[in-house]
């Protein structure tokens, strides 16, 4: 019987090869597309779960509140880890890692630069699943001036992995001992560094400060469920061990402290929820955005539908070709169930033949897929554990899914209607049929809106107005390395023809460069409940020319007023903030650490309010600035205007060479930029590409339609033309119907696009309106679309010899 | 084998109520030979899928080797007609994607013949309509005469004890036409009642008794000598 069903099946798809192509096209296209979805969604997924024990891994943060001013940490105060399972018995173990950002490390006479460094605690490889290939686990971090490197750095240094006990020379003249070789940290790790350093190296990691974050600290719990009563416990723990030193330093107990509105809180969040829904203070890398997750879900669940729907539509569009079939088998006494299992063995052997194209394409594209989505995807054989079992059951749903219909339908022919020739209109009537369509076109159309929707958005934060000019910006990131000549070098660049003008300072408003902030309160008393806890930056007078900030009141740090060095510049989120109409010649007094009095603070004077920029993420309000001026050697950053870019470059580079052996690193602004958006641009790309599959999805399906449309009113268009009508007139008909349906969906399915737009508009601060025309743009598009692909089945239609189809029957 | 009594059948469209069966009243003899005829739309046809249970009666009685199958649901129907009856079409029925022998078979697989004994029925059969060198052909290599003598082999392979045969000569020429004429009458020999719609007059000489129809009443029977 089955086998039965198996060969007719077969033979019919090889009978109508151009229906099974588009058929098996179509839904091949829809589940690779859904396929890549879903790689991508499971790698996001995955994120740290390579740790063995990551259900009992813990990071703990802390939320301050100071007055009006709320900060979220990633990271918590030095002595917490140590503490922490000290006092409770049931944390096992706690880890501290501690960003080193840059440093240079020797390999031979070269000084590589190197950014993937971090200091870390011994209990590192306890708390975390990073296997070592050579060295003791358990002490390798455990001496000063130990490191750690992983396999791929170990190769890249030595050529080989067997290193234990060699010698490296980092930042010049610390020598280091490899301690151990680790397997390199996946890539579905939040952290990824490419040397551990041992933290006892790092003198400041036995601070015993409990009143500063800047240590990521994760906890092992002995047990998962522990979680709940270590976080109701912490805030207790914390005010036990901070007590006194808020009172001798701050000059005021905890009590005082929330009396007056403001709060310092501890938090855990679980590891594995760290990558994507973590968006705090001092995160060790760049996290993922769970709303991508569910909107990348949404979009496979889309395609998966359209290619069904594609599916179902041929299939019965097609009844009247199987419907003698269902008709003969009824007659010779098969039971309708029969017929049931026939038609869905049929489209799971479709679906079967579509997957195993899905999946070899998938894996041939996701290279690609990889770089367009900046990930580094594997299929190994932990994916092929899912993947295997996932395909099975695609082809099982997807097959039963797409195949009911037609099934149901088809198996539920009464014989003699058929055989009589009764069901010949296999088009007409299909009201399911128009209904499938227009739900199609409707996701087609919402895709559209919401392609245009992020591409405008994208669009509109590259050339937004960020407040300072970031084109020709040329940033020497490692100046500090020239440590008292770097004022010297910045004074020499300015010199050469083609730099406009240079500043030093580490501080520059593009998000991968240095932040820092401070407390100021707005009079002598020094209350709390009027202070500003903003970015707190220390620059030079050339700073706001060189990038090309703009003053609204005021003036700009002057080089030759001595005065200026009690000076502060706001800007106007500052000003807004502290309530100033004229904020010139206010006065702040900034903390200087220690008790809350009036010795421990210096005085300033404002200068000035410089216009809002944007420093860091769009996403974010423009939070209050206030600099002031210092030597601060962090970089050097030059405008420059030349048109023979290549010159200067390599003048710079041999007046850098003339200060410092090191290489020279350095960037320019508007690239940086760039990259703090690559992930929106990634998802942006990512995002049209799919649509882009969606919508030619969606017109195969009514490419194959309209074929059968035509094809089963040949007979009409043959009585049409021989009564007169012309090609115009037939195409025209033979569109309308499709047309309509097109109609239909759009007038659904803008609304809806433009509420779940502007629902995800709402998440940027900064952000386009969704505008009339581009509804009008997806709509227009949606039916110009429609009409061409039917257009094309309409005309060959119109243009048949109607004799031909008249003798036909 | 079959009394029909007060058969009724009525199609309906929204303003027009036709009547396709009116009073219907007949018999039919196991072992009998008969020829229904009659201008188009005098319900030869309506008669025929009631008879085969395609499709149900509005009034009236059926009663099939002693049931009374009026009230039958589809089901029941369906499992009656598997086991008894076959057919013949006008335009022979035979799935294209099926070759001659498949397309014979299948009424074994619908009545659950094991494997075995499916290829040799079909062999059997297949010989005896002398198409056994067609076996593996598709109906679309085949002319109609090889058409319509597959499609007689799939009627007959269940060896049903009633064969209704619509028209069974009307896409062939006469002598193709000669040649199914003659199958049927051999198959009725071996004991086979067969019931036949024809418009056909020398068709219907073979039978042994035509039942003429006019607006879905027996006008006039003739027995054949």
């Amino acid at each position: 019987m089955f086998r039965n069903y198996i060969k007719t099946a077969f033979r019919s798809l090889l009978k109508n090869k151009g229906f099974t192509a588009i058929n098996i096209l179509g839904l091949a296209l829809g589940l690779g597309a859904c396929l890549l979805i879903v790689f991508y969604v499971a790698d996001e997924l995955s994120y740290d779960r390579y740790n063995t024990k990551s259900e009992r891994i813990f990071r703990v943060n802390a939320d301050l509140k100071l007055g009006e001013n709320r900060k979220d940490y990633a990271v918590v105060m030095p002595p917490l880890a140590k503490t922490i399972v000290a006092e409770f018995p049931y944390v096992e173990d706690a880890v501290r890692l501690k960003n080193a950002y840059t440093m240079h490390v020797k390999k031979g006479d070269l000084n590589m630069i190197e950014n993937k460094v971090a200091f870390a605690d011994p209990s590192l490889f306890n708390v975390f699943t990073l296997p070592m290939i050579n060295g003791d686990a358990k002490t390798a971090l455990a001496e000063p001036n130990s490191v750690v490197l992983t396999e791929s750095t170990a190769k890249r240094y030595f050529d080989k992995t067997d290193v234990v006990g060699k010698t490296m020379v980092i930042n010049d003249n610390q020598n280091f001992k490899v301690t151990g070789v680790i397997k390199d940290v996946p890539q579905n790790s939040h952290f990824n560094f490419d040397f551990f350093l041992s933290m006892s190296t790092w003198a400041d990691s036995r601070s015993n400060a409990w009143l500063r974050n800047d240590y990521s600290t994760y906890v092992l719990l002995k047990d998962a469920t522990d979680a709940k009563k270590l976080a109701g416990s912490l805030d207790g723990f914390l005010l036990k061990m901070s007590g006194d030193q808020m009172k001798s330093e701050i000059g005021m107990s905890y009590a005082d402290f929330e009396k007056s509105g403001s709060y310092f809180r501890l938090n855990l969040t679980s590891l594995t929820d760290i990558h994507l829904k973590s968006k705090r203070i001092g995160e060790l890398g760049v996290n993922g955005t769970v709303q991508y997750v569910y909107i990348f879900s949404a979009i496979a669940i889309f395609i998966l539908l359209i290619a069904c729907i594609n599916f179902m539509n041929l299939s019965t569009a097609r009844s009247s070709n199987r419907a003698r079939e269902v008709g003969v088998r009824k007659v010779l006494g098969s039971p309708r169930k029969y017929l049931i299992a026939q038609f869905l063995s049929e489209s799971i052997m479709i679906t079967f033949f579509a997957t195993v194209i899905a999946l070899v394409a998938a894996i041939a594209v996701l290279p690609l897929f990889n770089q367009l989505a900046g990930k580094d995807i594997a299929i190994t054989t932990a994916t092929l554990f899912w993947l295997i079992p996932v395909s099975v059951l695609i082809v099982l749903v997807v097959g039963s899914l797409a195949g009911s219909y037609p099934a149901f339908f088809l198996s539920a022919f009464q014989p003699i209607d058929v055989l009589k020739g009764k069901l010949s209109a296999g088009f007409k009537g299909g009201g399911l049929r128009s209904f499938l369509v227009v739900f199609q076109f409707g996701i087609s159309v919402f895709l559209i809106i919401g392609t245009l929707v992020i591409k405008n958005q994208l669009n509109y934060i590259q050339t937004i107005n960020l407040g300072f000019d970031r084109n020709q910006v040329l940033v020497i990131q490692n100046a500090y390395e020239l440590n008292q000549s770097t004022k010297t070098f910045k004074e020499e660049l300015k010199q050469l023809p083609g730099v406009t003008s240079a500043t030093m300072t580490g501080f520059l408003p593009v998000s991968v460069n240095r932040r820092s902030t401070s407390i100021y309160f707005k009079d002598a008393t020094l209350d709390q409940k009027k202070s500003i806890f903003p970015q707190s930056w220390e620059v030079d007078a050339d700073w706001i020319p060189t990038l090309g900030m703009k003053m609204v009141e005021g003036r700009n740090f002057s080089k030759d007023r001595l005065s200026d060095s009690g000076a502060v510049i706001i800007n106007e989120a500052a000003a807004e903030f502290l309530g100033y109409k004229n904020a010139f010649g206010q006065t702040l007094y900034n903390s200087l650490g220690g008790k809350v009095e009036l010795t421990n603070t210096k005085k300033y004077e404002v200068i000035g309010v410089m216009k809002d920029f944007h420093f860091s993420s769009l996403h974010e309000k423009i939070e209050p600035v206030i600099i002031r001026l210092a030597e601060n050697n962090g970089a050097v950053s030059l405008r420059v205007n030349t048109k023979d870019l290549p010159a200067l470059m390599s003048q710079i580079k041999s007046k850098w060479a003339t200060f410092s052996p090191v290489q020279m690193n350095f960037s320019f602004m508007d690239q940086d930029f760039d990259a703090s958006y690559r992930s929106e641009q990634q998802v942006g790309t990512i995002f049209i590409i799919f649509t882009t599959l969606a919508i030619i999805i969606a017109c195969l399906g009514l490419f194959g339609l309209a074929a059968y449309a035509a094809e089963q009113r040949t007979k009409e268009i043959g009585i049409r033309k021989v009564l007169g009508a012309d090609v115009s007139a037939i195409v025209a008909m033979l569109s309308k119907d499709f047309v309509k349906l097109v109609a239909i969906s759009i007038v659904v399915a803008s609304p809806l696009a433009w509420y779940c737009m502007n629902l995800w508009l709402q998440d940027f601060v900064y952000r386009i309106e969704v505008q009339w025309w581009v509804v009008a743009v997806a709509g227009l598009s949606a039916i110009v679309i429609a009409v061409a692909t039917v257009s094309f089945q309409s005309l060959k239609a119109a243009l048949a010899n109607p004799v031909d189809s008249l003798k036909n029957e | 084998m079959i009394k029909i009594t007060n058969l009724e059948k009525f199609y309906r469209t929204e303003e027009v109520e036709t009547i396709a069966l009116n009073k219907l009243s007949m018999e039919v003899n196991t072992g009998e030979f008969v020829a229904i005829m009659g201008p188009s739309g005098c319900g030869k046809s309506t008669l025929l899928n009631i008879l085969g249970m395609l499709d149900d009666p509005d009034a009236g009685s059926y009663v099939f080797n002693g049931v009374e199958i009026a009230h039958f649901n589809e089901r029941k129907r369906a499992d009656l007609r598997k086991h008894n009856i076959g057919f013949v079409f006008q335009s022979f029925n035979l799935i294209d994607e099926l070759t001659v022998f498949e397309n014979v078979e299948l009424p074994l697989i619908y009545t659950g013949v094991s494997s075995a004994d499916r290829v040799k029925r079909v062999e059997e059969v297949l010989d005896k309509m002398q198409i056994m060198h067609r076996r593996n052909h598709y109906p679309q290599q085949l002319s109609g005469g090889q058409q319509q003598r597959v499609a007689i082999a799939r009627a007959v392979v269940n060896k049903p004890k009633l064969i209704l045969a619509d028209e069974p000569t009307g896409n062939l020429d006469s002598s193709n036409g000669n040649d199914v004429m003659e199958l049927l009458t051999d198959l009725n020999e071996q004991g086979t009642t067969i019931i036949m719609v024809t418009h056909s007059e020398h068709d219907a000489r073979y039978s042994h008794r035509i039942i003429r129809l006019l607006d879905g009443q027996t006008v006039m029977e003739n027995i054949m000598v």
